[in-house]
């Protein structure tokens, strides 16, 4: 039995890994271009600052595929022929399969701005990204970054730290609403402006400007001009699959596989798991989600299908983690679903970026849990939501799922405002 | 971000570059001629110093007091990390120089109390040890063989290695910068299981041959200290000498410290300390272990980086599981510099190093 998986991600990497320990046996290649070796892409940030070196970031050693015995393959994957089972590739060559995994990621969201090709504008997503941000930074003295999410953040601070000093353009009222509310995003805004960031809110990128085929500055929507010699888009990212658009395959209306619940495409011995993949979430909306833990997940799910276990890939309940600049971030649950009924309890620590809110039902059943600064162990967040528990219940037990460094003063409940 | 640590592979002398070569040829230069030469005495008493011995007790000081406070500023936002840092740098200022110099004073032979057998062998060497006053005769004995094993079993290594001894406290103030230089491979971690035993047999060897040969020793009627055991003695005065040329003063002093900046500040500890491998085998018996939170790592690296034993943590963290590793010297740094909380530093008797995964929670509305 060929298997044969495209992309070397954390969804290709898993799927291989699961496969292998399922089959001594399988013939197993792996087809990838961005990189030699498998790296984490949440590390990206690291190296670019210094704090991780190149090889840091891989979470195997060199000689795994060696060791594991799959066949890697380092080029790309123009077209897939479902009826003889068919890769080709970017250099010309080609190769069959018995099973097919695509695992072939994402891609930066792009608009097509006036001045989106000049020289000076990119993206920070994928290693290419890295190598041109490090050459760029050498010279970079102002940037902007473009979009009030994760990335955007991350572009922001490293860009801030390499001394390059950054605006940072949020189309919305404040940070990343999808995530946190107005105190939490406000508490993150702030943050940014302490280490220099100029942040402007309600802001969106209108044109870039340029001389020469290099940027020199962007208008915003407020008709203002910002000047920078680099511009960042981090307005998202959308799945890789425009080379498949012939073969047959289903999408959804953002381009991510359609998939069932075994992550088995509409075609036979083909699966898609991953940034890539349409699946349905757990309020049962079908799209892709482009999260590490769910990409990894569903590689190990799609390593089991493919050996034919027959699995099913379960999300369970939502959780999610993050970090902003100094402030790390955990969420678990109904946050933000803005339930018509929903109530929140919502504390904040004097002096300190460090909050809880627990969003409830009527009822008092809590759904959800909003963290910043403290460390918060998911598992048991998570279980509480499952077991139904009531709020005055997980606000007195609350301590039990701190996860904060030892002799850090424990967390107190006090009053918090509903 | 951590701060404190952005430059670390862009900066030549943290990353192997020139300058690291040159501060390691410095090193191990100053170590020799501390170590085989009577040099240093005259730089000593130049500087009013009473030899070469309590100066290096006076630099040794110094470079933790000045690389603590380097530490401090980088990870002095973490209470965790600001109680040990002081913490190693008052045993080494109050135990390590101040009582043994105060004993030095009163005409007594110096004493560090925060020393242990065997990673001070002479500790239960009989004729080390008796010329000392009974109580510390005693406490050696004691809190080498007792109290070591005990404080281990309770609260892991970190107690003494990160939080008490002057070769982690070196380590973790001035040979910081140099922590993620550690080799994290496979390879390096089986060559540590086997060099590290095979330093604690040649210290148990060692150990009990001195001792045996101190009782087949006696004091003849010209009141003379005489063995009719010749050959053994010969025998076990060689192995003595050569354990104290190339364990204490070779791979302790030299390799240890001169290989700072090229293979991080914990070679001895990790690759060679006798007390270390014997409380990294306690130590899996114990309650201390590192506590993965299930599912939350990013596999970005940080944790196995910055672990100065060269554990490579990421391998544990990504798989969800829990670990209790021999050479888990407790620093913390791990779970200090994982940018998601994964990681926790704990004592508990429970030890549950993975969890059931299919049996994760799910919700309804």
């Amino acid at each position: 039995m060929h298997y044969v998986i495209i992309g070397n991600g954390v969804a290709g990497i898993n799927a291989a890994n699961r496969l292998r320990n399922l089959d001594d046996e399988a013939e197993i290649t792996i087809i990838s271009y961005e990189s030699k070796h498998h790296f984490s892409r949440t590390a990206l940030m690291y190296v670019f600052c210094g704090q991780l070196s190149e090889q840091c970031v891989e979470p195997f050693e060199r000689d795994h595929y060696e060791k594991m015995g799959f066949k890697r393959i380092h080029n790309k994957v123009v077209s897939l022929d479902v009826l003889n089972k068919k890769l080709q590739l970017k250099n010309g060559q080609s190769l069959t399969y018995d099973k097919l995994l695509i695992a072939s990621g994402s891609v930066p969201v792009m608009f097509d701005w006036k001045g989106a090709d000049l020289e000076g504008v990119g993206n920070f997503v994928l290693w290419s990204d890295l190598e041109w941000l490090l050459e760029k930074a050498k010279t970079a003295k102002k940037a902007v970054v473009v979009g009030g999410g994760l990335i955007g953040i991350e572009t922001a601070e490293i860009l801030q730290l390499a001394g390059i000093q950054t605006t940072f353009l949020i189309r919305e009222s404040h940070y990343w609403p999808v995530a946190l509310d107005e105190n939490e995003g406000t508490i993150v805004c702030d943050h940014m402006k302490e280490h220099g960031i100029d942040v402007r809110l309600k802001t969106e990128m209108q044109e870039i400007l340029g001389d020469n085929g290099k940027v020199t500055g962007v208008k915003t929507s407020n008709g203002e001009t910002i000047d920078a010699d680099l511009v960042l888009i981090a307005i998202g990212v959308r799945p890789q699959t425009d080379w498949l658009a012939d073969s047959g395959l289903n999408f959804d209306d953002r381009g991510g596989i359609i998939v069932d619940e075994q992550l088995q495409t509409n075609l036979e011995n083909v699966y898609a798991a991953g940034d890539c993949t349409s699946v349905v979430w757990f309020n049962d909306v079908r799209r892709p989600e482009q999260l590490w833990y769910t990409s990894r997940d569903q590689g190990l799910v799609a390593g089991e299908n493919l050996f034919g276990l027959e699995k099913n890939y379960k999300r369970g309940i939502f959780y999610n983690s993050a970090k902003f600049f100094d402030i790390e971030y955990t969420t678990a649950g109904y946050v933000n679903f803005n339930f018509e009924d929903e109530q929140n309890w919502y504390q904040k620590e004097e002096g300190k970026p460090y909050t809880v809110r627990v969003t409830y039902l009527p009822d008092k059943t809590v759904i959800g849990f909003n963290m910043l600064g403290r460390r918060w162990n998911h598992t048991i967040l998570v279980q509480w939501i499952a077991e139904k528990r009531k709020l005055d219940w997980v606000l007195k037990h609350l301590n039990e799922a701190n996860y904060d460094e030892e002799l850090m003063s424990p967390f107190q409940v006090s009053g918090g405002i509903s | 971000m951590q701060a404190g640590l952005l430059t670390t592979f862009k900066s030549p002398a943290k990353s192997r570059g020139y300058t690291a070569w040159i501060l390691s040829v410095i090193l191990f230069v100053f170590y020799i001629l501390v170590y085989f030469t009577p040099i240093p005495d005259s730089w000593a008493n130049a500087v009013g110093l009473n030899g070469k011995w309590q100066m290096y007790g006076v630099l040794y000081t110094l470079a933790m007091i000045i690389g603590g406070y380097f530490f401090l500023r980088k990870h002095g936002n973490s209470k965790y990390h600001k109680v040990r840092t002081w913490s190693v740098i008052f045993f080494q200022i109050v135990f390590a120089f101040s009582i043994p110099e105060i004993m030095g004073l009163f005409d007594s032979k110096g004493f560090n109390f925060a020393k242990f057998w065997p990673l001070g062998i002479e500790y239960l060497y009989p004729q080390y040890i008796f010329e000392y006053p009974l109580l510390i005769i005693v406490y050696a004995f004691v809190a080498s063989l007792i109290a070591v094993p005990i404080l281990t079993l309770l609260y892991g290594k970190r107690w003494y290695c990160s939080w008490m001894c002057g070769c982690g406290g070196l380590a973790e103030t001035a040979g910081d910068s140099f922590r993620h230089l550690s080799d994290k491979k496979v390879k390096a971690w089986k060559f540590e299981q086997w060099s590290i035993y095979t330093v604690l047999f040649l210290a148990l060897l060692t150990t009990a041959l001195v001792i045996i040969n101190w009782g087949l020793h006696f004091e003849n009627e010209a009141g003379q200290w005489v063995t009719e055991f010749t050959t053994f003695d010969l025998i076990a005065s060689k192995i003595q000498g050569t354990y104290q040329f190339i364990v204490v003063a070779m791979l302790s002093g030299v390799l240890g410290v001169g290989l700072y900046p090229l293979m991080g500040s914990r070679v001895w500890c990790r690759f060679f300390c006798p007390l270390a491998a014997i409380m990294g085998l306690v130590q899996k018996f114990g309650r201390f272990r590192i506590t993965v939170k299930d599912d939350m790592c990013i596999s970005c690296g940080n944790c196995s980086t910055y672990c100065e034993m060269g554990i490579d943590v990421r391998s544990y963290a990504q798989n969800n599981e829990s670990f209790k590793r021999a050479s888990c010297v407790g620093c913390g740094m791990c779970a200090h510099v994982c940018p998601r909380g994964v990681l926790k530093l704990e004592n508990k008797w429970d030890f549950k190093q993975s969890s059931d995964k299919s049996k994760r929670p799910v919700f309804d509305l």
